[in-house]
């Protein structure tokens, strides 16, 4: 398991938090997603050998937001 | 040619209507008899603060509530709607109006629950706010609380500065996380259950009026508060969430843009409101009041003193729209009595506020009561308001 932070500048408001720690259950691998509309970023713990930062970040996008790693 | 000819009637349109009918409904009551129909509290003001909930709800409460819990519903109703388009598999050409037919009931029900659950929140908030003693300078602190916490917000919405973020109240994870994965289950009861929970992630307007209900320190008026709000708020979720499970990132832009604007003039209006019942000099009604002194001096000029005014006795008329004179002219070093004169008065204008003395008074709707007023220095002043800052008006002591 790792633990990564991803920028996530384009969130507005507390839902977009919450349309983005659903990844917990849409992303195989992952385990658990802390969003924050007030900081902006996300805190995710997943499985390295079932998900990749790449593939974390296409999620996001497919959720209508950027994120980068910080 | 007859194609739309014996088309049934869509349901959304009469599920739309019966909710704009019923929003109308409650506006013809409210104003009916001058607002006597429902004495709902004790304080005056009860219809035109209702009025304004429902307003604010229609005008901005329904696209701010949509930005922060249309996502919610879109996820409980994209499942359902996604089960629809597999049943109608090769049935193309009812396909549309079947959608349309399911899609309108669970909103209608998610929409209903949220009214109920508001409801009883706002009967739980006026009944705490029972139990808190509101004197007209901690409502005036209430009423600044709540006009920063609605400029902080619009402010949020512009993206000002990051600071203003912390004005949007982030709900508990487990509570989000809860409701997310509620939210993917297909059972009818559903919406019903999603729109009650939506009360755990209200939006900033949303949450303004909370803080109105709870100021109202009455169960009852903390329930109809919320109820005419929630239920101004509901045409605009229902329309928008009907017509686009999911608002595109543009159209939520755009009324994030509208409602940033209508809070944040909202939110000086509070402000302003409060700065009036705390007898403050600062507030736009009386800056512009003392800016205007020649023409205010003119204005209560023409007003004539009541004829029965004896020596020593100031009048000042209080009318469904205001005090009259708002400028009175009293004589400065000596004790005189200031009569307050109703007559078939039904707003807030009744309930009568001269912060300086820490006077509070609801008058009766037609009578006259009398307010001693200890001597003043010349040329200071004392303001006067009703309890909600929206009508005020001044006494100017001068040297006889």
């Amino acid at each position: 398991m790792i633990k990564k932070t991803f920028k996530i500048p384009d969130m507005s408001c507390t839902n977009c938090a919450m349309k983005i720690e659903s990844l917990e259950d849409d992303l195989e691998g992952v385990k658990e997603v802390n969003a924050s509309y007030h900081k902006l970023e996300m805190v995710i713990e997943y499985d390295e050998s079932l998900v990749n930062e790449e593939q974390i970040i296409a999620a996001v996008k497919k959720k209508g937001y950027t994120a980068t790693p910080s | 040619m007859s194609k739309n000819q014996n088309k049934p009637i869509d349901p959304v349109i009469v599920i739309t209507l019966g909710i704009l009918f019923v929003a109308v409904a409650a506006l013809m009551i409210v104003f009916q008899s001058n607002g006597t129909s429902i004495n709902i509290s004790a304080g005056a003001g009860t219809m035109s603060q209702l009025v304004v909930a429902f307003v604010t709800g229609i005008t901005t409460g329904g696209l701010s509530c949509l930005a922060v819990q249309g996502g919610l519903l879109a996820s409980s109703l994209a499942h359902q709607i996604e089960q629809d388009y597999v049943g109608q598999a090769g049935q193309k050409r009812s396909k549309s109006l079947t959608v349309r037919t399911n899609s309108a009931l669970p909103i209608g029900l998610f929409l209903l629950a949220k009214l109920v659950t508001y409801t009883l929140l706002g009967a739980l908030l006026g009944w705490l706010g029972s139990y808190l003693t509101f004197s007209p300078m901690t409502r005036a602190m209430l009423m600044l609380a709540i006009g920063f916490f609605m400029i902080g917000n619009a402010l949020r919405m512009f993206n000002v500065h990051p600071i203003f973020r912390y004005f949007s109240i982030e709900p508990p994870k487990f509570i989000t996380r809860y409701i997310r994965r509620t939210a993917k289950g297909t059972e009818t009861f559903t919406p019903l259950f999603l729109g009650a929970l939506t009360v755990f992630i209200p939006c900033g307007v949303t949450q303004a009026m909370m803080a109105t209900a709870l100021g109202s320190g009455s169960i009852a008026m903390g329930a109809a508060l919320m109820f005419a709000f929630t239920l101004g708020t509901s045409p605009v979720f229902f329309i928008i969430a009907y017509l686009t499970t999911e608002l595109g990132a543009k159209l939520e832009k755009f009324f994030m843009r509208f409602v940033a604007v209508v809070v944040l003039i909202l939110g000086f209006v509070t402000l302003d409101g409060g700065l009036n019942v705390m007898g403050s000099p600062i507030s736009l009604q009386n800056l512009t009041r003392t800016w205007f002194a020649s023409q205010a001096e003119s204005n209560s000029a023409v007003v004539p003193s009541q004829p029965s005014a004896n020596a020593g006795e100031v009048v000042l008329n209080v009318e469904n729209n205001g005090y009259f004179p708002a400028v009175l002219k009293a004589p400065a070093d000596t004790d005189f009595t200031l009569s307050l004169v109703t007559d078939k008065t039904y707003t807030c204008a009744r309930d009568f506020v001269i912060p300086a003395l820490n006077y509070y008074q609801l008058l009766p709707e037609s009578g006259t009561v009398q307010v001693s007023i200890p001597a003043q220095k010349a040329g200071s002043t004392l303001f006067f308001t009703c309890s909600m800052g929206m009508y005020t008006g001044q006494i100017v002591f001068e040297n006889q």
